[in-house]
């Protein structure tokens, strides 16, 4: 088993609820395959720096996991298949200082993760909290 | 040359805090070794030690991938408001 970070980039133009969905699609893959999922890190709506197939933003999220190797190509086949993801990186953590860091963004993902949705802006906010209910 | 003085003093400021890793997604510690155009800033001006300037190199080539940070600012490709990334 080896340690895993995921970023992926959703379209903008997707309503919340088609981002939740995408969220889950990639988590079920995850699942599926026999990863560990430790931590999601959602940033949420962002600038892109620069455009990427003539979007604008985008909405970043992060997912921590341990996987065996093969799950990345299957994982990252299903990535490249979604029209709606933009951009996606993967990174491996490795060595004892890599992992120290590891843990240390998962926790950072754990908690902010109840804190975060609160503090997203107008609408979002509103909507996410009431997915999260549900 | 105004730059050069900037950075007249040499240490690895990596090195005083100690850092054992840089995440490509703070943009807040890459920050320092970025210039105004978000090139990555060369050793002998920064003064960053060869392994953190390894590091650092990774980090921002990461975030350029991740859309996180721009490749080039030049005129055809203007960020609207580059410090706001880097502030």
């Amino acid at each position: 088993m080896n340690t895993y970070e995921t970023l992926f980039v959703i379209k903008p133009t997707l309503t919340e609820e088609e981002i939740r969905t995408q969220i889950t699609k990639v988590k079920e893959v995850l699942s599926k395959e026999g990863g560990q999922l430790l931590g999601i890190d959602e940033m949420g709506m962002r600038k892109l720096a620069y455009p990427v197939q003539k979007n604008d933003r985008g909405y970043y999220t992060v997912l921590f996991y341990k996987a065996e190797g093969k799950l990345i190509s299957e994982l990252e086949r299903n990535l490249r298949i979604n029209e709606d993801i933009i951009k996606f990186l993967t990174v491996k953590y490795t060595n004892t200082k890599e992992l120290k860091q590891f843990n240390k963004l998962v926790e950072a993902a754990n908690k902010a993760a109840p804190a975060q949705e609160s503090t997203t802006k107008e609408t979002e906010a509103t909507e996410e909290s009431k997915t999260a209910e549900a | 040359m105004a730059e050069r003085r900037k950075f007249k003093k040499r240490y690895c400021k990596y090195c005083e805090q100690k850092v054992d890793f840089i995440d490509y997604k703070d943009l807040a510690s890459l920050k320092f070794s970025l210039s105004e155009r978000f090139k990555i800033m060369p050793r002998r001006l920064t003064g960053n030690c060869k392994r953190h300037q390894e590091l650092v190199t990774v980090a921002i080539k990461r975030a350029r991938q991740t859309a996180l940070i721009p490749y080039i600012v030049d005129r055809k490709n203007v960020v609207e408001n580059p410090f706001e990334l880097i502030k």
